[in-house]
């Protein structure tokens, strides 16, 4: 019987300490339904210690990310109120952050079905994600990193747009002025409005409705890059405008 | 040294005539200069022949590929009319060595490009219109094994191009930011925008104007320019069917044949 609660305090430990830890399932396998547990628990105590949910990130949008991993499925994490970054990270707090370029839906209304979940949109931007795996070296198997809530750390969005296709607009992520990379929304399953899709229902499935107020981050367009301290990052959207954080 | 550029342009132009790709030509030339003077013996013959020129292509203007080939300038070559392909038309295996497919910004030209110092407004007044291109380039070289030298004396690894069929106006598509995707059968296979290409496409122009002047054949009005790669070059093989959809710009197809010549 593998003690969930027990890896979620080891994770949980880990981020709050910024000391990474070894793979949880060197020592104990452990399967995906497990993993969301964990991930489920360490959401738990965050949640104890007065954090609200915020929403929902995607992981492995990416074909390229998906065939590295062995799976056909993307991964989801939750997003709390005390990972919502404004202006500034301290990337004192995070064991060996990076950074990537995002697209971020906004919920308006309650999400009753995945069919649903594009009328109750009200907002499009464009975002940046920071991860942090907890894991030593940054190296991780599916239900590691799925227990690990999806390496979530830090989020920030710029300001919203209507809601309009986003499916395939350019994004150049610059550190210091210079860019790091570039890419395209299309890069996010051929469209972010599908990663928007099965956000709400892995989301469903797992007895969570999409709440006005949230956020869905849709998933990366480009690799992360490493993220340094004493960094200026902006991200840029087609139409969408920049949204900028330093550390 | 004159000996040793005939004779790279001489492998060369063996590969195009056997179908068989050639050692690399690195051993007989290492500068720049030499490996555009091997270029430029094959744009003479190849206008002897009386093929047209019909632009140019520029090259090496993403960062990773110049980081790849340990260089710093993208790279220019030769369009010529026969090598530009109808929108989605059959392209014949082995049309191309070692073919490899990559989405591009077309530019048309409605006025020449003969200053010695151009701006980017003399670029923008110069462009007629954008089109959605994909770009076929190909190796006469050996599994691909070259250093920059090998592919500014191979024309640049030119190929074919194929261009999409409706103009838009600069004003009308931000060239910057313009998403960029390509698929093969509907699965996605590269994917980026343009300031993958030295930042923006229109820079990759305005190196390619100066430098052009430079070695004296500018740009020309009716020029087409293809102005470098937006995302990651994907290898075709024979019976691929290839979209690239630029955000702006419209899209395009690259069809391969199925059966070798």
């Amino acid at each position: 019987m593998v003690d969930v609660d027990m890896l979620a305090e080891r994770l949980d430990k880990a981020a709050r300490d910024a000391l990474p830890v070894a793979k949880l399932t060197e020592r104990t396998p452990f399967d995906v339904a497990t993993a969301y547990a964990v991930q489920r628990a360490g959401i738990e105590r965050r949640r104890r210690r007065g954090e609200l949910l915020a929403g929902v990130k995607m992981g492995f949008t990416s074909r390229a990310k998906m065939a590295q991993m062995g799976v056909d499925d993307v991964i989801w994490g939750l997003l709390t109120d005390a990972m919502l970054t404004e202006s500034a990270v301290d990337v004192s707090e995070l064991i060996h952050p990076r950074v990537e370029p995002e697209i971020a839906y906004l919920i308006g209304r309650e999400v009753r079905s995945a069919a649903a979940v594009e009328s109750a949109v009200t907002g499009v931007a464009v975002g940046f994600e920071v991860l942090d795996s907890r894991y030593r070296d940054f190296k991780f198997t599916l239900p590691d990193v799925i227990a690990d809530n999806a390496s979530a750390a830090r989020f920030g969005f710029g300001a919203w747009h209507a809601p309009h296709d986003v499916s395939n607009i350019g994004l150049l992520m610059e550190i210091d002025g210079r860019p790091v990379q570039t890419g395209s929304s299309a890069a996010i399953l051929g469209d972010p409005a599908r990663s928007l899709r099965a956000a709400a229902r892995l989301a469903l499935g797992a007895g969570l409705k999409l709440e006005p107020g949230w956020i869905v981050l849709a998933g990366a367009a480009t690799a992360a890059v490493p993220l340094p301290k004493g960094a200026h990052v902006r991200v840029t959207g087609a139409g969408l405008g920049s949204v900028e954080v330093t550390t | 040294m004159t000996t040793n550029i005939d004779a790279a342009a001489e492998r060369l132009l063996g590969a195009y005539a056997s179908g068989v790709p050639c050692e690399p030509v690195r051993d007989l030339i290492t500068t720049a200069d030499d490996a555009y003077a091997v270029q430029d013996r094959l744009t003479g013959r190849w206008l002897g022949e009386g093929r047209r020129l019909a632009g140019r292509k520029i090259g090496l203007t993403s960062r990773a590929v110049q980081e790849q080939l340990g260089v710093d300038t993208p790279d220019f070559g030769m369009l010529f009319a026969d090598m530009a392909v109808p929108d989605g038309a059959e392209i014949p295996a082995g049309a191309v060595l070692q073919a490899r497919a990559e989405a591009e910004v077309a530019l048309v030209l409605e006025h020449d490009l003969v200053h010695e110092r151009h701006t980017v407004a003399d670029v923008i007044r110069a462009t007629a219109f954008a089109l959605p291109a994909i770009e076929v380039v190909g190796s006469r070289v050996r599994d691909w094994d070259i250093t920059l030298a090998d592919t500014v004396a191979d024309n640049a690894s030119s190929g074919l191009y194929v261009l999409g069929g409706r103009p838009v106006p600069l004003k009308d598509v931000d060239l910057r930011l313009c998403g960029m995707v390509v698929e093969r059968r509907g699965e996605q296979v590269s994917t980026g925008t343009g300031a993958a290409c030295l930042g923006h496409p229109l820079n990759a122009a305005l190196w390619l104007a100066d430098t052009l002047v430079r070695v004296g054949r500018p740009l020309r009005a009716g020029d087409t320019v293809l102005t470098g790669a937006l995302g990651p070059v994907v290898p075709a093989a024979p019976g691929d069917v290839f979209e690239a959809r630029i955000d702006g710009l419209g899209d395009v197809r690259a069809a391969f044949g199925k059966e070798a010549r």
